[in-house]
Order: C-alpha cells, then structure tokens, then sequence
C-alpha cells in the first residue's frame, strides 16, 4: 500500500493525493461493509439451519405416529395423514392394519364404517375388507395399498417403504 | 508330479463311471418307458369299456326320453365324468369315425363336437341327435325306431338343449345354473319362437354355437362378456334381418359412444355392462320404467340408494334413470345436465291436469340428449326450478373452489415450491365434492348443499396452503434481490480494490 | 515484484509467525508469475469454488439426510420445507453441482483450444480428466439420494447405460446398483459413494492437479513450452504478472458473480422433488441427468457396424472416447499451441462437442419412455 505514497510525486498538500486518500478509505470501508455483509450472509442460514425445529413426530424418518393404541379399540379405525397421503389404520380381528385412504376407484378418502367392520368409500359405495384391504363388493377396480404399521408400547406407528 | 498324474488317473476313472452310470441310467429309463406303456394300453381299454358300457347304455335309453322328460335312468346311468371318459367315447363312438370318415363338413363337425365342451365332456352325438353309436351299421345306429332325430328343428333344439341343462342333479357337477330354459320361455326370442313359431329369432345355437359350444367363461366363446356387443348385434344391426319387427338397428353404434361401451370395448373393463347385463341374457327383454331404476341399480347401489330418498322415487310416473342419463347413449355425467342454455317454453298442460293441477305425467324417456335436462319439465317460473338452480349452483361453487385450489397449488409448484402436503385436504376436497354430486340424486337442496360446502371448505384449506407456498417464493424472491444486491456491493469493493492495484502495479 | 513478499511485522500476525513460521510457505504459494498472455477465463478457480460450496452445502444436508428407501425421501422432504433455510441449502447444492458440471467442461474446452495440455503438463491434464470423471460420478450419486420417481427411474435408465459394456455388462449392472434392480441396497452404494469415496478421491485428484500446476506454473498460450536444450525464441522477452493479489482477486470478483448466480437460481426455481420412488409406476418421461443424455441417446441412435451390435458401438464409443480424453497429451503429438497450426485438432474437438450438443437436445426432446426394454 504505501509504495504509491512514497513513490508519487509531491506531498500530502498536493489535491491528487488527498483525493486518492479519500478514494482509499471509501474502498476500504466498502471493503468492511462487504466482509461483514458476506460473512453474515453465510452465517445466517448455516445457523439457521442446524437449529433444531420443535416438530411434532419424527423428522421426516419415514415413521408416523398414527395414534394411542387407546385411541383405536378393536373393531375401530380411522384416517390419518401420513406425510401428504392419507392413510386408514384400523384395529380389527386381524390385528391393527393400515391401508392407503385413497379409494381405487375415483380417489376418494375411505372411512372405516364399524357397524358393518368394513373400511367403505363413501363416494360410491365401495366396500374394502379391513383384513387385507381387498375389494368386497361395490366399484373399485382394485385392493387398497397395505402400509405397515407397528405396535410400539402404546402407539401406533407407520412406516414408509 | 506323481501326484497330479493320480489326479488325472482318478478324474479318468471318475469320468468312465460317469458315462457307465449315465448309460445305465437311460437304457433304464427306456426299459421302463417300454414297460409302462406296454401295461397301460390295456388298463385304459378296460377302464374305457367299463365306463364306455354304461354310458352307451344310458345314451340308448336316452334317446327316446329327449322328446319327453329328462329321464331318470338317464341320470342313474349316465352320469358323464369330465374328461375322464373323453376317449372312450370317441372309442365307442361309431358317429364319430363314420363321420370322420366322410370327410368335409361332416369331419368338421366331428372334430368341432370333440374340441366343444361338450366332448370334452363326454356329451355325444347320441344325446342330441338319438341313435344309437354303438353299433357300426347305418341302419341301426341312426334308425328312428332307436330314437334316432337327425338334425333338430328350431324349436325342438331349445328342448334337446333344456332336456339337460334344466336337469339340477345332472348339472351340478359342472356349477352351472339350470334355469335357462325357464328364463327363455319369458324371453322375447322365446315368447316369438314358442307362441308365434318366429323361427328368426334366437335359440340357444345361435349364441353358444352348435356343435362348437364353448365355455361362457372362454374368452373366445361368443358370449364371453368381451364379445357380447358384437354377438347381438349380428341379429339386432342387421336392418334386413329385423325388418318387420320395428325396433331400431343402431344400438351397438350408439353403445359404442356411450361411457359403458367405452369402458367395455375399449378399455376392456369387464366390470362394465354388456347388452345382457341390462337385458337379460337368456331371458332378454327391454327393462321397463318399472324395473330400470333396479337394472342400473344393480351396479349403481350408490347411487340407486340416494335415488330412492328422492321426491323423483316418489311420484309414480316420476323420473327414472335413463330420464335424465339415457339408455344406449349413456355419456358421462356434468353440471351441464342441469339446464337448456335457453329455457324451453313448457306447455302446463304438459305436466297438470289443467282442471285440477294436479300432476300428469308421462315423463319416461327423451329421444334427444339435450331434453334431458331438468328445466325439460321444471318450468322456469316454478319453485322447483330454484331448487335445482340452488343444487346447480351449490356444485358450481363447490367444483370451481376445487378447480382454483387445484390451480393455485400448480402455481405453487410451478414456481419450484413442494406442494405434497396440500394432496390431503385435496383429496377431501375432492371426496366431498363427488358425494355432492352424487347426492344430486337425492333431489334434495340441503344433502347436496351439506357435501359441496364440505367441498368448498377443504379446497379453501388447500388453496390457502398453496397461497401460502406462494407468498414464500415471493419472499425469497425479495430476499433474494437483498442478497443479491449486497453480493454486488462486495464485487464492486473488490473493483475498486483491484484497479488501486493495477495502479500501484503500474506505478511500481 | 515477483519477489515481492508480504510483510508481516508485529501484532497478532507476527505472534503467529513466531510459532508457525508460514510466511515462506505462503510466500512460495502466492508467488508466483503468470504469463501476461495467460487467458484463463477464471474457470478452473470456478469450478473450485463451486466445490467448497458443494462440500459446505452437502455437510449441511447430510445432517439431516437419511440414507435408507423408507426415510430418504421423507428426510429430504423435511429438509426442503420445514428446516430453516433448507430450500436454500439443497437448492444451492442442487445448483452448483450442475455449475460445477458446465465450468468443468468449459474448463477442459479453454485448456484444449489452448493447447496447454501439451509438454510439460500432460500430468496436469490426465489429473484433470480423472476429476472430470469422479465430478461425473458425484452428479450420478446424488442424483439417486432424494429417492423421489425422478430421481429412481433416473438412476435405472442411466445404470442400464452401464449393462450396454460387452461381456461385463451384465455384472457391472449388478456392482452399481448392488443387485439387479435399483433397491436400498443402491441407495447406500450411491450415498457411500457420494459422501466418502468420491469426496476423498477427489481431494487427492485435486491436490495433485493443483500442486503440479504450482510446480509448472500457468502456460503461456501463444507459444510452446522450449524443451531442455532447446533454446528460447530469440528476441521474445516473457513478461510476467503477478498472482497474488491481482489474479486471486480478479477470481475472488468471479466467485462472488458466481455466488450471486447460485442464490438467484435458488430462489427462483429451487430444488423440487417428485413423489415418492415407486419402482412398480413407471413415469411417461424417464430420462437420465442432462449430462448423460448425450450417451444415452448415442445408444439409441448408432448403427450396427460389422460383427458389433448396435449397442456394442454406442457404449464403446463413450468409452473410447473417455480413454482419448485421458491420454489425450500423449496421442496428440503435434507441438503447436497455435489455433492455426492444429487445425485437425480443433476441427474433431468441434466436431464432437456439436455431436454431443446436438444428441443431447435430442435426448432432451423425445421422451425416453421404454426403459430400455431392447
């Protein structure tokens, strides 16, 4: 830096200079605003990011907590969203099953009717078993998609695969 | 070195005993092929006489009872094993070497009868035409005394066929209903065939083939569901074949248009209905005003439960079915069903007696798909017609919220956003919104009302969780200019930072 | 000024000094002199630049990532829109790997129409073109990781490039994905692969590019490197300029476009993701990453030549043409650096980056729907 002071010619008087020492200190705060800026630009999302968000269930694990084994007595069941697809899980004989809520027939959200222990697409009546999720009667081309789900304690998991 | 040469002296040995015990092996397996063959023959002749004894029998005693009763010694007998007793038949079948032996159409028909499901059955010609098929003399085995027919008329067909087919012990074996014949004597081919001796209209032949009879199951049988359309349409589209009996020919044309011949005959979708699943197969009839809210309804239960709450349900001529959706011509349903783009001028004589106002009506059916609508009968003016304005615009709401929601999360996913959370409430959206519209059937403002504001609820949900997606990108964008225009500053620093450079390069 | 040396006098710079004694190491690296004709378009530092970044954003993610069939996606899912700027950081990453890919291969393009490949540095090219081909397989790997239909039918069509080699075809299908289908089993292999062999792999690559470039020092474009014993053109002085500050700063300004780019890229069109892997639905448009797709559609469109099948030659000339890019310095004999004195040199080099244009649009333009069911 200081070889253009010495090496110019004239002294500190002369306007050239001063205006070459103004043009030097405006850059060199530029030059501290941008390291400052840049810095912070990077910092901000890496903090950002590796702070820990206060989700409900896991982070994105591929296991959804469905329910209390409490919430879900035998000969009941009910709909839950799993990630972004709805899923039916139901206790019946067969133990507690989940299948795809999606109805093969026009896509509509199944129910579980528990009078009649069938997992029913209120759309056009079709009736799927709640034992493997095959068609029993009504308009579905085919059976509902099963997805596992596991007994852990007193909860209900499902698990992606 | 020695050791590898007992390697090669063992392989050797090892080798020939491979190929010794290889050749025993097949000159083993020859032998017993020899053996085996040779003690077969004659077991399968005896077991062929044994059981081929019987059946003979029961076919002599049979012939005579075609024109009568299905006989119970017939059925003691003659009780035919599937498949099992194919051969023998053929073996003591002399129909069926004579025949053969003819050659030309009556080899054919040969070769047809045992490929049918009848010979394959151990069904013979004797247990149609009569006869006698184990004696190899002409004049015995087709003398008529011996119950011998030839080739039956029209109308005795339908008998020689029912003489079997209504027998229940003897179709049991095959799981096969009985109830054909019954079913054909109300049928409109039989009625004509029996009452009017109409020998143009169809008999069993005609659709199962004659001595080519297949499984209804198989699916190169004419009446495989598949084939169904094109099998009655050999009689029905043929405008010379049906003249005189004064019903259209186009309704396979028209069928082919509509969403259930779409469904069949294009996406194979064997769950849709044939000609007979409306008709009747063997007892085919037109359905009537009476019985078509039943027939749809055999598929439709939905539907047809929603139907029946309806006010339409009520009235005794009311509306039916294929009032508003057709016959043949069945199209996939929309909101344009509602309404005539300019509402018809209704007669009110059309509907009320004009003296009392009470209703008269004598809705059934309307030849043009754009009659059927529900200002055809509800006049503008009435209160009726707002109710169905209010159902309409219930749907209108509910379908074009979905639309929107479904628009804006494509927004939102086109602007690179990741949307799959919205598929839930979509989904519901979506599932309320075809159980507003099946509810229409109900006829009633509030049942339809209640689904479509469930619909237009779980679309506004979603459509706010796009909107939302939306607004983020916007901010990134924001931000984004923010950043950039920092990241500009800093380049501009650095500029500046490197021409001061190049001047104290130059100057030093 | 070459000689000139960074003063480092007292306070907190001279304490270190004291107990690390750099000053001569950072000196001998910062020190050098570029030939005042060097043109480097600042591409290599780009695509160096563009590596820090993928190293700093893929750390981040890995984080939270989660390489297993049943939580990859939903992993990937959470990253992207629940975690505090993680959009950014997987866009970024998404981003500066296709960057990293482009400058990559302009890199090799300027190198090449340059012709400082030749004598002395022919090492600095064969490392070059490794890095080339471990970049390659980072941008397979993590293509994989978000296990979403885009990614999993990408990676089955473009492992199905690999079954097209003669006679090993079959097993090195097997060895890439773990087993005969794309599985979890793949997932792990790629994620291993992208997160621990090839980051190693491309270190060292790198160091040794980089240390051998230091050692030679830039070329000068405009004229041949003399040999030993070969005297210099006379009446040609080389003048030099400095790279340190000036050239490290020119390249700072370029990272700092570059990192200007990257962030307008992801805000304006961030990382998407598909639904989820389906092996049993397959998608109306598969086709493999961009940069493939000139050898995916090569495959499809050559002829059978004598007792070759048409696959045979499709998937050998990509090979051939990768063991021509490597000892590239030792077939091209030709000592010229001049445009004018190669121009059988440049005029293939055209041809074939025309070829490769024109078969990747192509690829790009016909939805690749059979996934290699010939």
């Amino acid at each position: 830096m200081d070889p253009v002071t010495v090496g110019s010619p004239g002294s500190g008087s002369d306007p050239h200079v001063q205006a070459e020492m103004g043009r030097r200190r405006f850059v060199r705060l530029l030059l501290g605003f941008s390291l400052v800026s840049t810095v912070s630009m990077i910092i901000t999302p890496i903090v950002g990011f590796l702070i820990p968000k206060k989700v409900e269930g896991a982070s994105g694990g591929g296991k959804v907590l469905a329910a209390k084994v409490a919430d879900l007595p035998a000969g009941s069941g009910k709909v839950v969203a799993m990630g972004s697809k709805p899923v039916v899980v139901v206790n019946g004989e067969g133990g507690v099953k989940a299948f795809s809520a999606v109805c093969t027939h026009l896509g509509c959200i199944v129910e579980f009717d528990a009078t009649l222990k069938h997992i029913v697409c209120p759309c056009h009546d079709g009736h799927f078993s709640p034992a493997s999720g095959a068609v029993v009667s009504g308009p579905p081309p085919k059976a509902l998609a099963t997805v596992n789900a596991v007994v852990e304690g007193d909860s209900i998991f499902l698990v992606a695969g | 070195m020695k050791r590898s040469r007992t390697r090669v002296a063992f392989l050797d040995r090892a080798f020939r005993i491979g190929v010794l015990s290889a050749c025993a092996a097949a000159l083993a397996l020859v032998v017993a092929q020899t053996v085996l063959a040779e003690s077969p023959s004659p077991s399968a002749g005896a077991s062929g006489a044994a059981s081929g004894s019987p059946a003979a029998s029961g076919k002599a005693s049979s012939g005579p009872t075609l024109s009568g009763s299905p006989s119970a010694s017939a059925l003691a007998t003659a009780t035919p094993k599937p498949g099992a007793t194919a051969p023998a038949k053929i073996d003591g079948n002399t129909c069926y070497s004579c025949h053969t032996q003819i050659g030309g159409a009556q080899h054919t028909i040969a070769d047809q009868w045992q490929a049918s499901i009848h010979g394959q059955n151990g069904i013979g010609c004797a247990d149609c035409h009569g006869g006698d098929p184990t004696s190899d003399k002409i004049t015995v085995s087709m003398d008529p005394t011996k119950g011998f027919k030839g080739v039956p008329s029209r109308q005795q067909t339908v008998g020689v066929c029912g003489t079997c087919h209504s027998d229940v012990e003897r179709m049991r074996q095959y799981q096969i209903p009985t109830d054909q014949y019954a079913k054909y004597k109300t049928s409109v081919h039989g009625q004509k065939l029996l009452l009017s001796n109409d020998t143009k209209v169809a008999i069993c032949t005609d659709c199962h083939g004659v001595h080519d009879v297949k499984k209804a199951s198989d699916p190169t049988s004419k009446v495989y569901p598949l084939n169904v359309p094109a099998l009655c349409s050999s009689c029905h589209s043929d405008q010379k074949y049906m003249d005189g009996y004064n019903i259209p020919t186009d309704q396979l044309e028209i069928y082919k248009t509509s969403v259930h011949g779409q469904a069949l005959l294009v996406n194979k979708d064997m769950r849709a209905p044939n000609c007979a699943s409306c008709h009747g197969s063997h007892d085919a009839q037109p359905p009537t005003s009476t019985t078509v809210v039943e027939v749809c309804g055999k598929c439709h239960t939905a539907t047809q439960a929603l139907y029946d709450q309806s006010r339409h349900a009520e009235l005794v001529n009311g509306p039916k079915c294929w009032t508003c959706h057709g016959t043949h011509d069945v199209v996939k349903p929309s909101e344009a069903r509602f309404f005539h783009p300019t509402p018809p001028q209704i007669d009110c004589g059309t509907c009320h007696n004009l003296a009392d106002k009470t209703l008269k009506l004598n809705a059934d059916r309307f030849q043009n798909d754009e009659d059927r609508r529900c200002d055809t009968c509800h006049h503008v003016d009435s209160l009726l017609y707002s109710q169905a304005q209010g159902i309409k615009s219930a749907l209108d709401k509910a379908s074009s919220a979905y639309d929107l929601a479904l628009t804006r999360i494509a927004a939102a996913a086109e602007a690179g956003m990741i949307v799959a959370d919205a598929d839930v409430t979509v989904t519901q959206s979506k599932t309320s919104l075809i159980q507003a519209r099946a509810a229409v059937h109900t006829t009633k403002l509030t049942e339809v009302a209640a689904k479509a504001d469930a619909a237009v609820a779980k679309a506004k949900e979603a459509q706010d969780f796009a909107d939302a997606r939306l607004a983020e990108s916007q901010n990134r964008r924001q931000a984004m200019i923010i950043v950039v225009a920092l990241i500009a500053v800093t380049i501009l620093a650095l500029v500046l930072l490197r021409r001061g450079l190049d001047h104290t390069y130059q100057a030093g | 000024m070459a000689t000139q040396t960074t003063a480092a006098p007292n306070g907190v710079v001279q304490w270190f000094e004291e107990r690390v004694r750099a000053t001569a190491l950072f000196n001998a690296l910062l020190h050098v002199p570029i030939p005042v004709e060097a043109k480097t378009y600042y591409l290599g530092g780009i695509t160096l630049f563009l590596f820090m970044v993928q190293v700093a954003t893929g750390t981040l993610l890995s984080l939270y990532y989660k390489p297993t069939p049943e939580a990859a996606y939903d992993s990937v899912k959470y990253i992207t829109s629940i975690v505090e700027f993680g959009w950014l950081i997987r866009s970024i990453h998404h981003w500066a790997a296709n960057g990293m890919i482009i400058f990559l291969l302009l890199h090799v393009i300027r190198i090449f129409v340059q012709g400082v490949y030749k004598y002395p540095r022919e090492l600095i090219w064969v490392f070059g073109a490794l890095l080339f081909a471990v970049t390659i397989g980072f941008g397979f790997t993590g293509y994989l990781l978000p296990w979403d239909q885009k990614a999993f039918w990408a990676t089955t069509v473009g492992t199905e490039i690999a079954a097209a080699v003669p006679f090993i075809g079959e097993s090195l299908l097997q060895l890439l994905r773990g087993g005969p289908d794309v599985t979890d089993a793949t997932l792990s292999r790629f994620f291993g692969m992208h997160v621990l062999v090839l980051p190693i792999s491309l270190a060292l690559l790198l160091a040794a590019h980089l240390t051998v470039v230091h050692q030679l020092g830039i070329a000068n474009p405009k004229r041949p490197e003399p040999r030993p014993g070969q005297l210099p053109t006379p009446g040609l002085v080389q003048r030099w300029k400095p790279f340190f500050p000036h050239y490290v700063l020119d390249e700072v300004i370029a990272w700092a476009i570059l990192l200007a780019l990257l962030v307008v890229l992801a805000s304006v069109s961030p990382a998407g993701l598909e639904d989820k892997a389906d092996a049993l639905v397959t998608p109306p448009h598969v086709k493999p990453e961009w940069y493939f797709l000139a050898v995916y559609q090569l495959l499809k469109v050559v002829p059978a030549i004598g007792p070759l099948t048409a696959r045979d030659v499709g998937i050998l000339i990509p090979m051939l043409a990768m063991v021509v890019l490597v000892t590239l310095p030792f077939l091209d004999k030709n000592p010229e650096v001049a445009k004018r004195k190669r121009p059988v040199a440049l005029i293939i080099a055209a041809i074939v980056l025309i070829g490769m244009g024109i078969l990747t649009w192509y690829g790009g333009q016909i939805p690749a729907v059979a996934v290699a069911a010939s």
